[in-house]
């Protein structure tokens, strides 16, 4: 099993969730969370005084899926979350060892 | 009156059965105490029991044959046996226990027992009432912190949130000390329909469970009436607000009981001025003396901002007075109670128990009939914290920290108050506060341009949040777009304001930092768009301020002091500080200054106030054309004469809601530096400012200062001694400093 991490803009939300169900993935999880990559947030003009905005909101998607579909999964975010700009986010993936679920407490690849 | 028949019948029923357990025994007695004793039994409750004995050796073994048959037949029960003078014991160490007995009934056995109990526990209540009393109110309080406010809970504990049925108990328990009035009518009523509420609970959940969960609702207002959990809902929210408002109210009474009599000396309460016709009096907020409600429409609102602002209730007399005896608001409504609103909406968290005050009594609805329609108006969503109308109320509280990041705060509390005003009515609540809002604009007697401004706030009210969170912020279209529906500047702000007062008002869940950084980028990219369309009034004053009377005036040249209506007009040979001695002899006559504005023509000062009389009627002119005259030559006495009437008002308490704030207009005249000072208005607020700029070696060239409500948005046109604009930013800093400090009363 893999652990499909994604970090993208908050927008795009919603297209990459209806990608993800359309592909057959249903359970994810979703956090609000802060950062930056090589787009290192952005100086604005605002107000007459200039700010500098370190953290860029965007949203996290975790889901694991089974060894087969990891990038196939990897390349469904990457297709829906791009826009082309700078800031689009990173999709990566981590193996997983093991997976309970808590309810029946099916283990592994069943759990899924 | 079905079901309260029913809680009677089941208590017939208990007090049936438990005769029979007790059979023939002498020396002893059953007696029911709590709501058992009140016969208010719900189908899930505890059967609350005491065995009175008089001392009798075998009174274990016949506790033993009673207790043991209840038990084996599945009723709950919570039994104690003891006599008289341990069961008063008891209840005079224990709070809770003391509150059961209070209404303690026989219901078998010896009734000579159970009349001793009674007679010597209520003796032993009212003996301790003054002891006592203040660790319950503690209780009550505790117990509100844990269970929260039934009337804005998804799901309310329908017996311990503030405003449940305990409440209603531990009120009936203060009246039974003789310390205040037995429960009104009305909180009876609410109280049995809680109860009815209640006992369907427990009949549809087959438990015991106060708490009335989501899931039960339907079924519960189903069985209660055929309606949706929604209009039960509506009905619990309504009861239970009736509940905490009249329990607090009677707090209020025990605490005004419990404190030490005053001295002889001091018999006379005294009473502090708040406002034309309010005066503060032993904490509370009363009219004064010569106040008439009846011919004076406008001392309601009056009274309420006065009592908002200082941070203390209203009367319940005042209030019962205002409610009967106001005279109907005339549509469209004064200039004053226009005002009035505004400084009450802008007073901050105080503005929660006012408005609930206001509209307990109805008053709230006579003024705005739309608010019927959200009144209490249920949000079954786990983002909302409260009702409809409570989610206004709060926003108007988190705009009013809002104030100095916009130009029009009254505009900024007015969206507040109703942007949501729609969801009281049917279809999409966008735009039905969309249609709903320009009948209450006018009615209000808003211009038409600000009806149309809170028109647009109400219509975006969701704009920014949605945009941020669904929207590509790097793609300009998106930004065009906000642009677009917002306009201008001003309108921008407002709407950035608006959106965090909203979001904070909701809960918890509904804004964050995250959220805000998302807004906050939109907003500052909207307003690069927009940079051009900034609607700042930057007219120097003097472009047709002046008619030609007010012409003619000047160029006579002569000090003098016209005064028409409630405008003066103020002509006199220019000189620096004329615009700080005018103000302060308008402020030592007890003139309020809505609006001024100071302009020069050809070396003569016209200045032009606004005035409202602060208390009652408008001074001699005679004198202040006198004082006018005496201060444009001498004015060092002023400071001391404002100072010597600033001791007479009534301090407010509170914390004003948002710090003043000092703005550099750079981009608004050429010729001079522009100031902006938005702040909390106070007495003398304008005299204290232009002295302020007066001290940093300033000259004013013109003002234009405007009062919204309690909030004070005022522009000055300065230059330096040498005539030149204010630049170096460290004299800006000092001078900014003076402003803020003077934007303080003198303590």
């Amino acid at each position: 099993m893999k652990l499909v991490t994604a970090v993208i803009k908050p927008f795009k939300l919603e297209e990459v969730k209806a990608a993800l169900e359309a592909f057959g993935v249903h359970g994810l999880t979703v956090g609000e969370v802060s950062g930056h990559g090589r787009q290192k947030g952005h100086t604005e003009v605002y107000r007459g005084a200039e700010y500098t905005v370190d953290f860029v909101p965007k949203i996290r998607l975790d889901v694991v899926v089974g060894d087969d579909d990891a990038a196939d999964v990897v390349d469904v975010i990457v297709k829906a979350a791009a826009t082309g700009q700078i800031g689009d986010g990173k999709v990566w993936t981590t193996p997983v060892d093991d997976l309970v679920r808590v309810r029946t407490g099916e283990r592994g690849p069943d759990a899924l | 009156m079905r079901r309260a028949e029913l809680r009677t019948a089941l208590s017939d029923l208990a007090d049936e059965w438990l005769t029979e357990q007790l059979g023939d025994e002498r020396d002893v007695a059953l007696v029911a105490v709590g709501g058992y004793g009140r016969r208010e039994l719900a189908p899930g409750s505890d059967l609350d029991v005491v065995l009175v004995h008089r001392g009798r050796a075998d009174i274990k073994e016949l506790a033993d044959r009673i207790w043991y048959p209840i038990w084996d037949s599945g009723v709950s029960l919570d039994h104690s046996v003891r006599t008289v003078d341990e069961a008063v014991g008891v209840a005079r160490a224990d709070l809770k226990a003391m509150l059961g007995m209070v209404d303690v009934r026989h219901i078998a056995g010896d009734p000579e027992l159970a009349t001793s109990l009674r007679t010597q526990v209520l003796e032993a209540w009212r003996r301790d009432a003054r002891k006592r009393l203040p660790e319950m109110h503690a209780a009550v309080d505790e117990r509100a912190q844990k269970h929260g406010e039934l009337a804005f809970l998804l799901e309310p504990d329908l017996k311990e949130s503030r405003g449940g049925l305990r409440d209603v108990h531990a009120m009936a328990a203060v009246a039974a000390a003789w310390i205040a009035d037995a429960p009104a009518a009305e909180v009876r009523d609410a109280a049995t329909r809680l109860m009815d509420v209640r006992g369907e609970l427990h009949r549809c959940s087959s438990r015991s469970g106060d708490r009335l969960v989501l899931q039960e609702q339907d079924a519960v207002a189903k069985a209660l009436d055929g309606t949706d959990a929604d209009a039960l809902m509506r009905d619990v929210y309504d009861a239970a607000r009736t509940i905490a408002f009249a329990a607090d109210e009677m707090w209020r009474r025990v605490e005004a009981a419990l404190r030490p009599p005053r001295r002889w000396r001091q018999r006379q309460p005294t009473r502090r001025p708040l406002a034309d016709g309010v005066v503060e009096q032993d904490g509370e907020v009363v009219l004064a003396r010569d106040a008439e409600p009846a011919s004076d429409p406008v001392l309601v609102l009056r009274a309420a901002a006065a009592a908002a602002q200082a941070g203390l209730p209203l009367s319940r007399h005042t209030l019962d007075r205002l409610a009967v005896h106001s005279a109907p608001m005339p549509e469209p409504w004064p200039a004053a109670a226009r005002d009035a609103l505004l400084s009450l909406l802008g007073s901050g968290p105080d503005l929660v128990p006012v408005w609930e005050a206001l509209d307990q009594l109805g008053i709230v609805v006579r003024l705005l009939p739309e608010w019927a329609a959200v009144r209490c108006h249920p949000q079954r969503n786990a983002v909302h914290r409260f009702t409809v109308d409570r989610h206004l109320v709060e926003a108007a509280v988190e705009a009013s920290a809002l104030t100095r990041r916009v130009r029009r705060p009254d505009l900024l509390l007015l969206g507040a108050l109703f942007h949501d005003i729609g969801k009281g009515f049917p279809g999409d609540h966008t735009d039905a506060g969309v249609e709903v809002l320009p009948v209450i604009g006018t009615r209000l007697g808003l211009p038409p341009a600000d009806v149309e401004m809170l028109v647009t706030l109400v219509r975006h009210h969701l704009l920014l949040p949605d945009t941020a969170t669904r929207r590509d912020l790097d793609d300009p279209a998106t930004i065009r777009l906000v642009a677009d529906a917002v306009g201008d500047r001003t309108t921008l702000e407002l709407l950035h304001a608006l959106t965090i007062a909203d979001a904070r008002a909701t809960g918890p869940a509904a804004w964050g930092d995250w959220k805000a950084r998302l807004v906050d980028d939109l907003v500052a990219r909207a307003a690069a768009l927009l940079a051009g369309a900034l609607v700042l009034d930057t007219r120097a004053p003097v472009d047709g301020l002046l008619d030609d009377a007010q012409l003619e005036l000047a160029r006579a040249g002569v000090l003098d002091v016209h005064v028409d209506g409630d405008r003066v007009t103020v002509v006199a040979p220019d000189r620096p500080g004329l615009l700080w001695r005018w103000a302060g002899v308008l402020a030592l006559h007890r003139l309020q200054i809505r609006s001024a504005t100071a302009a020069s023509v050809d070396h003569v000062a016209v200045t032009v106030f606004d005035v409202s009389p602060r208390f009652g009627s408008m001074p001699d002119w005679s004198v202040v054309r006198a004082d006018v005259r005496r201060t444009y030559d001498d004015a060092s006495s002023l400071s001391s004469a404002l100072a010597e009437r600033d001791r007479a008002y009534a301090r407010a308490t509170t914390l004003e809601p948002a710090p003043p704030r000092v703005i550099w207009a750079d981009d608004a005249s050429e010729s001079a530096t522009v100031v902006e000072v938005r702040a909390h208005d106070s007495v003398g607020l304008l005299y204290r400012l232009t002295a302020a700029l007066a001290e940093a070696g300033l000259d004013v060239q013109s003002a234009r200062m405007s009062t919204l409500g309690a909030e004070v948005v005022d522009a000055f046109y300065v230059v330096g001694a040498d005539g030149g604009l204010v630049e170096d930013p460290l004299q800006r800093q000092r001078i900014a400093d003076l402003l803020i400090a003077a934007c303080r009363p003198p303590s």
